[in-house]
């Protein structure tokens, strides 16, 4: 079968050196980032540094960067504050402000819509560094959420990134991160047929109810795919926190990425480090696999 | 929806009160910019000038923008050309392992770039790579599984028949590619080489880990450099800056927001 389909583009199979030459530059790129993964792993298991004699005479440590993730201070820490900044930027904020933007908006098109969609679009567009330049200036003791609000309300401002960084960081990317959320159901919503709602309307639903009991179960895989998405990205998410915070104060806004970045680059522990980032691979990898079945499903 | 009047007068009135919150932080940025007595608080200028942004072209940021330029445009059009030349066999023959090899692409787009982080910067250490070039291919290795996958989703929508009718009017593999399926696909490619510009724009981490000195960070490590700095901050400066930094990324947007749904079509991934 497959060889009857070849024979038929005859341009195709007489020119397969050809074809297999141009495939060739792709597949060793690949092949270089296979490998680089599996060199991940192998470091994972050596004390390589990034300066000194250890980032020449490295040797093999077994499983003691993986005791370390464990047993001492930092690891699990950060593993816990990335799942609040998920679960708060991306899953709550994020989804839930997105969806009800896209829900409030559908159907209409009025200025509104387009003032509303060029807003949240602009956040999106911009670069994480500038996102995080305007953020951090926002929230200034001389910003403007102290200029505009705190202190004509007669309080003293307030430090934001020192006293809530966490906070911060999270309602930072709620802002830069809704765009997608909304494209993405926007979409979804413009995909219920309209009778189905009308129905809905006729036998007497509330506007709430037609979002909570008709549309919210029809584009229940949509929701199901973007929580996903956004749930990877946002927790291999480095920029916004890093370039805001580096991570502090402390050790308050240091999620794995960050942790990982600091462990590797500025202690020079690249074998501990390559541990970090093996276990953000298990994690997202599992992530990945049941995003993969979830797409398979519908077949 | 069309409920009551006083119903979607409150929406309205609740959506542009958000719209204005949205923007907010912009405001901000272009009274800074313009001003060039910025002190970074909200204040309306008493002169307006482009001396920030005269700034913000000139020395080392000048060279900052033009660093992110290259970086931008050449990992875009490598990866795009890598991206073709594999994209369309893979369209088009059915090689033995061809699914395994669509998952695998599927699988490595979603790891996360930091996993490779530590083994990517090693191996530029050892070739001497950790400049500009260096980062231009590592940003490449790590964009091409999703620029494959998209191409040859949009391969797959360029009609068969044509190449078959091309063929027997006696043209050979060459003129089929570049007179048949390039053009018909010019629309996803040129969305795939505006993803991947902007992508490499707007990456932070391998140039920060990549560069070694001021004269070669792209704007993103830039401008992190300079508002990272403790004690007196620039705010004027930084805000011209920050909106010569931004507005490649948003034009092009703007620019290709028609052809966008079929770039976001093809995000969507198909085995």
């Amino acid at each position: 079968m497959s060889l009857m389909k070849n024979q038929a583009n005859p341009w195709l199979t007489s020119n397969l050196l050809v074809l297999g030459l141009g495939m060739l530059p792709a597949l060793l790129l690949i092949g270089v980032l296979l490998y680089f993964t599996a060199w991940a792993f192998a470091f994972s298991f050596t004390d390589l540094a990034l300066v000194g004699r250890k980032s020449v005479e490295w040797s093999w440590v077994g499983l003691q960067n993986f005791e370390r993730l464990f047993t001492r201070r930092g690891f699990l820490e950060s593993l816990w504050t990335t799942v609040i900044f998920v679960f708060f930027s991306a899953i709550v904020g994020q989804s839930v402000l997105g969806f009800l933007l896209a829900a409030l908006l559908r159907g209409t098109q009025s200025t509104i819509r387009t003032v509303v969609e060029v807003c949240i679009m602009l956040g999106w567009l911009l670069p994480d560094i500038v996102a995080a330049f305007l953020w951090s200036a926002t929230t200034s003791q001389t910003g403007l959420v102290n200029s505009l609000i705190i202190v004509p309300l007669g309080f003293p401002p307030v430090n934001f990134i020192n006293d809530y960084a966490l906070p911060v960081v999270t309602i930072a990317n709620i802002w830069k991160g809704t765009a997608w959320s909304y494209l993405l159901f926007s979409a979804a919503l413009d995909s219920v047929s309209r009778e189905v709602v009308e129905a809905a309307k006729v036998d007497g639903a509330t506007p709430f109810q037609r979002i909570w009991l008709v549309m919210l179960p029809i584009i229940r895989p949509h929701i199901a795919t973007n929580m996903l998405f956004i749930t990877i990205w946002t927790f291999t998410y480095f920029p916004l926190i890093f370039a805001m915070t580096g991570g502090g104060p402390g050790t308050q806004t240091q999620t794995l990425a960050v942790f990982l970045y600091n462990q590797s680059f500025s202690r020079g522990n690249l074998g501990f480090g390559s541990a970090i980032s093996v276990a953000m691979l298990v994690i997202v990898g599992l992530l990945s696999l049941v995003y993969l079945r979830m797409l398979r499903e519908p077949k | 929806m069309e409920a009551n009047p006083a119903h979607s007068r409150l929406t309205a009135i609740a959506l542009a009160f958000m719209a204005v919150i949205w923007v907010s932080p912009f405001s901000w940025l272009f009274l800074n910019a313009f001003n060039p007595a910025a002190t970074g608080s909200l204040a309306i200028p008493q002169s307006i000038g482009l001396d920030n942004f005269a700034q913000a072209v000139s020395g080392n940021a000048g060279r900052q923008f033009l660093n992110s330029m290259l970086i931008a445009a050449g990992t875009a059009t490598l990866s795009v050309v890598v991206g073709i030349a594999a994209a369309y066999p893979l369209s088009r023959l059915k090689i033995p392992g061809r699914n395994a090899f669509l998952w695998t692409l599927v699988l490595l787009r979603m790891l996360p770039s930091a996993g490779v982080l530590v083994p990517l910067y090693f191996a530029a250490q050892r070739g001497g790579l950790l400049n500009q070039f260096g980062v231009i291919v590592a940003l490449t290795i790590l964009n091409l599984p999703f620029t494959l996958l998209l191409l040859k989703n949009f391969f797959d929508t360029v009609p068969i028949e044509l190449e078959e009718a091309a063929y027997v009017e006696g043209a050979s593999l060459f003129q089929i590619v570049t007179r048949i399926v390039l053009p018909m696909s010019r629309a996803g490619i040129a969305v795939v080489w505006f993803f991947s510009f902007t992508g490499a724009w707007n990456e932070f981490l391998l140039p920060l880990i990549f560069s070694r000195v001021e004269a070669g960070f792209p704007m993103s490590v830039g401008l992190y450099a300079a508002f990272g700095q403790q004690g007196s901050v620039q705010y004027g400066f930084l805000a011209a800056y920050s909106i010569i930094y931004a507005a490649p990324a948003v034009g092009v947007y703007f620019l290709l927001r028609r052809n966008m749904n079929t770039g976001f079509a093809g995000v969507g991934v198909k085995g």
